[in-house]
């Protein structure tokens, strides 16, 4: 437990800096359903942390919880090592929020949008204002009521951007961006740690996550999977293996294989990921006979996740 | 995809509230005729048959002729037309509104098919509606064992249900032909209200009776059919223009581009952009409006509040000056007439005075609803709305607390029914003066204040069950329900000496019975609607403060 003598919530340890976010036991259960169950997390200062999921695991009751939208069932956390409960609306300087299910005033312009929360902010600059939407290009004089998805997200981003926060809480944010605005938007989130500051990234695509994430935390079912640095994860030797053969081949002895997953034949070409023992996939490809082509690929995050996952579906 | 889906989709999201308002009603028909039941017919052995015609009294009935007139006439029948009309904006222009109308035409289904569909589902509902009515009107008398006489329920209830689609449909005509549910809804909804006072006053006047043929409300009610049975004239005038109503629908929705969820350009957008008008417009439509979170909310209602209070000034205070001074030999003869218990019965008003007249027509029933209807809308809407439309998470990621983003929008609510009662105040005194009928400049004050008042009882009721519950829809109907079950409660207190304990518990007793045109302000009425609205609206707080927030 955390003992809450000091003023600012944190412990003496970290009294310097406290964690930019830090869950102990967080719970949310609706009637039966347990959509957050037991949640330890700590998210250092000055990272980029990803946090996957696929949808309905738990991430935007995650978020929904820290930004004291909702109540915990059970256990507490801190932002910035204020109490998310007690301390909400100071914590509430020191954020920017990119909703996942994103709503905005449909009436008012981009503008006024942006006007309209700076001043229940204060502090904006608006010079910096300008220069986020010149960078994502954001046509700020239409009614957000009549932009696309992309448009309106890329004002959602310069919301949360604009009072440069110590921590940006973004869910799900790079919805309807396309690919030249989703590369400008990860160096805006790399100049936020460089500056020491932090992001709090939920995801469902890996891919996205791991080009800026340092760590990242996987979630399913409301409960953390493993939390582990983007380097470590990659480092599980899991491979992404392509067989070419000279005619069809049966997918079953690669199946049988310890270590092998998804694998998918297609006439002479057969691909799996692996993490087994490379001397017998290759006793076993020689033995089908006709092997002409071997290639061999670092696996992406996604292949890890599904890994994941599916090691804990057979428990 | 057959159609039929659409209608069973849309009748499944819409019967509950029709079946709910309906047996409400029945609930208070039952408890209207007790009270009538209760204080004997002993009024109308000496009324003229004349005047028992004008007040739709048939032979050999009593108690339970007057709770059908009050019951089916007006609430009843005022009640299941606005839930047409709200059922009918939605029909197309909410589809296109809530951007799902692509969806249902990605199905093979043309417009015209939808558009069938939607009709149908409005005349189920709506007769859903009406037989739950009929249902209750006869059930009544046998539970309580009154005589009804020859009284036509059936007719008056078929009259309640065609009228009640007739205005359902316009709101989907309109809604097709523009797509935009706002229009769709108010200008139904505000031909509803004028043409039900109007069908009222224009008869009296006798230079402008036949004017009275134009509103589609006279052919409810003009026929008395609680008394006659069914007009099958009347029935008809209502029934061709529905017809008429659905082809120019269908002509409307097949000919136009449909909106995708964009909104249109609205005149200060167009002087926003104008070079000219740009500094000063720019000012008021953009950096004030979004200077705070209580401006930003009342430029949400607006437009609301200026209609309102439009016809608020104009219709039902400014108008009725002249109206009152053109016809008083008129009124003052028809009261002499009347028995002195009568009076009493309608609510003592003397309409043979000024003050009597604008009570009985101006307060009595349309400004009441005007400034509860804003003060319900824009609380109800306050934290619930935010919720509903997934904005609240944004708005409360910024350093303000819930309570403070409550207390400016409970300080909206203030300023915006204080908007009507002034407009009441303005409307009344300019009626006064351009008819010439002297009345108390300072007691018109004092009825607008208590109106004022009044509708921030109400606001802080619809204030309490948003904040509680995160649902526009139980916050709107909720606060209405108890607006209509205390309105009628105080109605019958009136009647029956027995109820005068129970009618202190509705706030409608503090608004009228202190006569604020005859006798100015009671401060203790104005001391007890402030304390309601107080303690509801103070209630609010740690209600939000301690549950979760909604999401979509």
């Amino acid at each position: 437990m955390q003992p809450d003598a000091h003023p600012d919530g944190s412990t003496e340890a970290e009294s310097r800096a406290p964690a930019a976010i830090r869950a102990q036991d967080l719970t949310k259960h609706y009637g039966d359903v347990e959509a957050l169950v037991g949640l330890d997390l700590e998210v250092h200062r000055g990272e980029v942390f990803g946090f996957l999921g696929p949808n309905g695991s738990g991430k935007s009751t995650t978020i929904r919880t820290l930004l004291d939208e909702i109540r915990p069932t059970r256990g507490s956390a801190t932002i910035l090592g204020m109490d998310t409960h007690r301390q909400s609306v100071e914590i509430r300087r020191h954020i920017g929020y990119v909703p996942g299910d994103l709503a905005m005033y449909p009436n008012l312009t981009g503008r006024d949008t942006l006007r309209f929360f700076a001043n229940l902010r204060g502090g904006v600059d608006w010079g910096h204002v300008e220069q986020l939407a010149e960078r994502l290009e954001a046509d700020l004089s239409r009614k957000v009521g009549n932009l696309s998805t992309g448009n309106r997200q890329k004002v959602a981003l310069i919301q949360a951007f604009m009072n440069r926060p110590d921590l940006l809480l973004l869910d799900e944010p790079n919805s309807g961006l396309d690919p030249l605005m989703q590369r400008e938007f990860q160096n805006m989130m790399r100049e936020v740690v460089a500056d020491g500051r932090t992001v709090f990234l939920s995801s469902h695509t890996l891919s996205e996550v791991e080009r800026v994430a340092d760590r990242v935390g996987i979630i399913r079912h409301g409960e953390l999977v493993a939390v582990e640095g983007v380097a470590s994860l990659r480092s599980k030797a899991i491979r992404r293996i392509e067989l070419r053969f000279e005619g069809p081949v049966d997918s079953a002895p690669f199946e049988a294989l310890a270590g092998a997953r998804e694998v998918a034949a297609t006439d002479g070409h057969l691909v799996l990921s692996f993490d087994g023992d490379m001397a017998a996939l290759l006793e076993t490809a020689t033995a089908t006979g006709g092997l002409r082509d071997v290639a061999t690929h670092e696996a992406d995050l996604e292949e890890i996740f599904l890994a994941y996952y599916h090691d804990e579906q057979v428990v | 995809m057959s159609t039929a889906a659409v209608v069973t989709r849309t009748v499944h999201d819409r019967w509950v509230g029709v079946l709910v308002a309906s047996v409400s009603i029945g609930l208070l028909l039952l408890f209207g005729m007790a009270v009538y039941a209760d204080i004997g017919s002993d009024v109308y052995q000496g009324m003229p048959e004349a005047i028992r015609s004008v007040m739709g009294v048939p032979d050999g009935a009593d108690a339970a002729s007057l709770a059908y007139n009050v019951m089916l006439g007006t609430v009843g029948s005022l009640t299941l037309a606005g839930l047409a009309v709200s059922i009918g904006a939605s029909a197309i222009a909410g589809e296109e509104r809530d951007g799902t109308i692509g969806l249902l035409l990605a199905n093979p289904a043309s417009r015209t098919s939808v558009l069938t569909a939607k009709v149908a589902a409005l005349v189920v509902l709506v007769g859903l509606g009406g037989l739950a009515l009929w249902g209750a009107s006869e059930l009544a008398p046998v539970l309580l064992d009154v005589e009804v006489g020859a009284t036509h329920v059936g007719a008056m209830a078929l009259h309640l249900t065609v009228v009640a689609l007739f205005h359902g449909l316009l709101a989907v005509a309109i809604g097709s032909w523009t797509g935009r549910r706002g229009p769709a809804s108010a200008v139904p909804a505000g031909l509803l209200v004028v043409s039900f006072v109007l069908a009222g006053v224009l008869p009296l006047l006798e230079s402008v009776a036949p004017l009275v043929n134009l509103l589609p409300w006279h052919y409810f009610d003009g026929s008395q059919p609680l008394l006659n049975g069914v007009d099958v004239g009347d029935l008809a005038v209502l029934l061709a223009g529905s017809v008429v109503l659905v082809a120019m629908s269908e002509f409307g929705l097949r000919r136009r581009d449909l909106r995708g969820r964009s909104l249109g350009v609205s005149l200060a957008d167009r002087l926003r952009t104008h070079p000219r008008a740009h500094a000063v417009v720019d000012r008021l439509a953009g950096s004030t409006r979004v200077s705070s979170i209580a401006a930003r909310t009342a430029a949400d209602h607006q437009a609301l509040v200026l209609v309102v209070a439009v016809a608020i000034f104009g219709m039902m205070g400014l108008l009725m000056g002249p109206l009152f001074a053109a016809m008083e030999g008129t009124m003052t003869d028809l009261a002499a007439q009347l028995p002195e218990e009568l009076l009493a019965f309608v609510g003592g008003a003397d309409m043979s005075t000024p003050e009597g007249f604008y009570r009985s027509e101006t307060l009595g029933l349309m400004a009441p609803i005007a400034a509860i209807l804003v003060a319900t809308v824009v609380s109800a809407r306050a934290v619930a709305g935010e919720e509903r439309s997934a904005t609240l998470g944004l708005l409360l990621a910024n350093p303000v607390s819930r309570q403070r983003v409550l207390a400016e929008k409970a300080s909206v609510v203030v300023v915006l029914v204080a908007v009507v009662g002034l407009a009441t105040f303005a409307g009344i005194a300019g009626g006064s003066l351009l008819g010439g009928l002297g009345m108390s400049i300072p007691n018109i004050a004092a009825a607008a204040l208590l109106l004022v008042l009044l509708g921030l009882a109400f606001g802080g009721l619809a204030l309490l069950l948003g904040a509680a519950t995160g649902r526009v829809g139980i916050a709107v109907y909720g606060t209405v329900g108890v607006a209509v079950a205390t309105y009628v409660l105080d109605g019958f207190a009136n009647l029956d000496p027995r109820l005068a304990g129970l009618g202190r518990l509705s706030p409608f007793y503090y608004y009228r019975s202190g006569e604020p045109l005859l006798n100015g302000l009671h401060w203790g009425h104005a001391g007890v609607l402030l304390a309601m609205a107080l303690v509801l609206a103070s209630a609010a707080f740690p209600l939000l403060e301690r549950r979760d927030l909604r999401q979509r």
